[in-house]
């Protein structure tokens, strides 16, 4: 059984020229231990949507439209009231910002912070709960963790504040893990160790992680499997390797063939012309199809495509696109 | 002649001492942003200079537009030192976020016109806004964009417009600080293009700092890697992708993730970039450096690399 089942997802934005569908019938499967990245653009939804699973809008005037998120032995987060999803927080599921600055507290010592966390949900005493902050520095691989507990987090250098959060995300073994553009504002070097470090989170606890980036090199260094989100749908998901290398959903090929490092220094990179889409009022059919070289004039009717098997392709591998054969081969 | 020269360019930072170290009579301790820079940029190429934060890239660019001054050494242009308005005129800048660097109340003909005007006032009314749509169209936008105002433009066009405004002077070489970071991969394919086809076309010079190594081997050169302060490798950039020499460079193009293959193969380095103040006279990457010898503690010179290439790494060069 899965984790997390999330079925026909919309999420709403107010805006002040209408209501925006950030998410606009999403469904995906997170599997016990399994490492889910969620890629696209900026403007998607990918943000929208992992957020949605914990209703972490920040204040943003966002709420969730429709939609299941059932996580496994905790019922349907979309359906519960704010106080019974404040229990699920933390304990079943964490989250973790892209910018660890804003998600720790500047006033606070790191190693209160973390047994905060702890004192919320379980019964210790104060010892406790520090000697528990400790070991939670000590999984993160903190560098001399007895002397960080009495740090304040601007003390910290950026790698070191993301591993206190994901300590803290850590704290309550939660059985998901959701990672909004974790390692974005670190650098490479950085990021190389963060990643390996919720890699080995997961092969020790079996912790599940849902990834969300833009990076496409992230996310075929540590996910499983992956779904990639244009305009507030999922146009292509399946296992990593499957979608990076025979991708089968234009937007896919062409998120691909734009990035530098596939192309000799000799020939021109090739940009995706056109922009998103507007989601206050979205196009008929397909939502890429504006944008797609091959598009037909069947393909900007109706309803948008849903996810959908390919003839020949591996178990899992769905996309959006109701084209018969991509046949220019991008890989 | 190089076009651009850097020498033994140096810019430092008074860090601010507490009353303690006023009282222990302790001395004035300095950080080094930039130290001891050797850079030679030649006439029609795009060098890259990257590194991870910190490490001086964007300091070293604005000391070579002349944004910032530098402590010690000299910025050389056709071999002369260069100053004031004859220097911008020559020498462009566009940056990371191209928001920031654009008026949000002035429309972006009139913006361009504006410092059309700065640098060649003889030109009328007429043939300012003429030159203006020439250079929009250079940059590949439509002649509609002047009467537009910045926020009703894509990231991908204002980015455009600060290349474009960059132009208006007639520079010989453009130093661009990061300005693909903040744009999605599929309109960064358009900037890279719009910046390559600049200097095939115009034989521009480009100085492109950035962190993105994929970027920077597509599109450089020649690549400079920057660390602490301090240049550490420099190569023809097919060199040193196939061949990186400094155990940093090393561990910086192997940390990058690779849509292609799914782990990278070589160990990751551990540590960060370390607290720049308390530095060791010697190799300032040997702290984190899986090779480091007691030897690396003495002061590391730059040295010859193959035919045109340079490293700031003992082991790095075959003994002779």
């Amino acid at each position: 059984m899965s984790l997390l089942s999330i079925r026909n997802l919309r999420t709403e934005f107010q805006s002040p020229s209408g209501i925006a569908r950030a998410v606009d019938g999403v469904s995906f499967d997170v599997e016990p231990g399994e490492i889910f990245g969620i890629v696209g653009e900026s403007g998607c939804g990918k943000s929208a949507t992992c957020r949605s699973i914990l209703r972490l809008f920040g204040g943003a005037p966002a709420r969730i439209a429709g939609g299941q998120i059932l996580l496994d032995g905790a019922g349907d987060l979309a359906a519960m009231t704010e106080r019974e999803l404040a229990q699920v927080r933390g304990r079943d599921a964490a989250f973790i910002f892209q910018d660890p600055l804003t998600a720790l507290n500047p006033t606070m010592k790191i190693g209160r912070q973390i047994a905060e966390v702890i004192l919320r949900h379980r019964k210790a005493s104060r010892a406790e709960a520090r000697e528990a902050a400790l070991q939670l520095l000590r999984d993160v691989h903190v560098t001399s963790p007895e002397r960080r507990l009495d740090a304040y987090p601007h003390e910290l250098s950026g790698g070191l504040r993301q591993r206190v959060v994901i300590a803290m995300a850590l704290a309550l073994r939660p059985r998901l893990i959701i990672a909004d553009e974790p390692t974005t504002a670190l650098d490479v070097t950085v990021q190389d160790q963060i990643l390996r470090l919720l890699k080995e989170r997961r092969d020790s606890l079996g912790t599940s992680i849902i990834l969300i980036t833009h990076d496409l090199g992230v996310v075929s260094q540590i996910c499983d499997r992956m779904a990639v989100m244009y305009a507030g749908r999922l146009v292509e998901t399946g296992r990593v390797r499957e979608v990076l290398d025979a991708p089968s959903h234009p937007y896919t090929r062409a998120l691909l063939a734009a990035l530098p490092g596939q192309v000799g220094r000799d020939r021109a990179l090739t940009p995706i012309e056109g922009a998103p889409p507007s989601l206050i009022a979205p196009p008929p059919g397909c939502r890429f199809a504006p944008r797609c070289t091959r598009a037909l004039a069947r393909c900007t009717q109706g309803d948008p495509p849903p996810l959908a098997p390919r003839a020949g392709a591996a178990p899992g591998h769905l996309d959006a696109c109701i084209l018969d054969e991509v046949s220019d081969a991008a890989a | 002649m190089p076009q651009l020269e850097f020498r033994q360019v140096e810019r430092r930072f008074p860090v601010k001492r507490d009353l303690g170290d006023l009282l222990a009579r302790r001395d004035r301790v300095w950080l080094h942003a930039v130290r001891g820079v050797d850079l030679a940029v030649r006439r029609g190429e795009i060098l890259g200079i990257v590194g991870e934060s910190g490490c001086g890239k964007s300091t070293l660019a604005r000391i070579g537009v002349g944004l910032q001054p530098a402590d010690g050494g000299a910025v050389l242009f056709d071999g002369h030192p260069l100053d004031g308005p004859d220097r911008a005129g020559r020498l462009q800048m566009v940056f990371q976020d191209p928001y920031s660097s654009l008026n949000p109340r002035m429309t972006i003909g009139t913006q361009l016109a504006e410092v059309v005007a700065h640098y060649q006032p003889q030109l009328s009314r007429a043939d300012r806004a003429a030159r203006v749509q020439e250079i929009l169209a250079e940059v590949g936008l439509v002649p509609e964009t002047a009467l537009k105002f910045p926020h009703a433009l894509s990231g991908g066009q204002r980015q455009r417009v600060s290349i474009a405004r960059a132009l208006c002077p007639g520079p010989e070489i453009l130093v661009a600080d990061e300005p693909v970071s903040a744009l999605d991969a599929s309109v960064q394919a358009q900037i890279i293009n719009l910046l390559k086809r600049l200097n095939r076309d115009k034989g521009l010079t480009i100085v492109f700092i950035s962190h993105d190594m994929n970027v920077v081997r597509y599109l450089c050169d020649r690549v400079a890697v920057m660390y602490l302060g301090e240049i550490v490798e420099l190569q023809d950039s097919a060199a040193l992708f196939a061949a990186p020499a400094h155990p940093y460079t090393r561990a910086l193009i192997a940390a990058v993730p690779d849509v292609r293959r799914p782990q990278p193969l070589a160990e990751p380095i551990s540590g960060e970039i370390p607290d720049p103040f308390a530095l060791l006279p010697g190799c300032r990457f040997a702290p984190r450096c899986p090779l480091a010898e007691p030897a690396c503690q003495a002061p590391q010179p730059m040295r010859a690399l193959g035919p045109s290439g340079l490293v700031r790494c003992w082991k790095a060069v075959p003994a002779t």
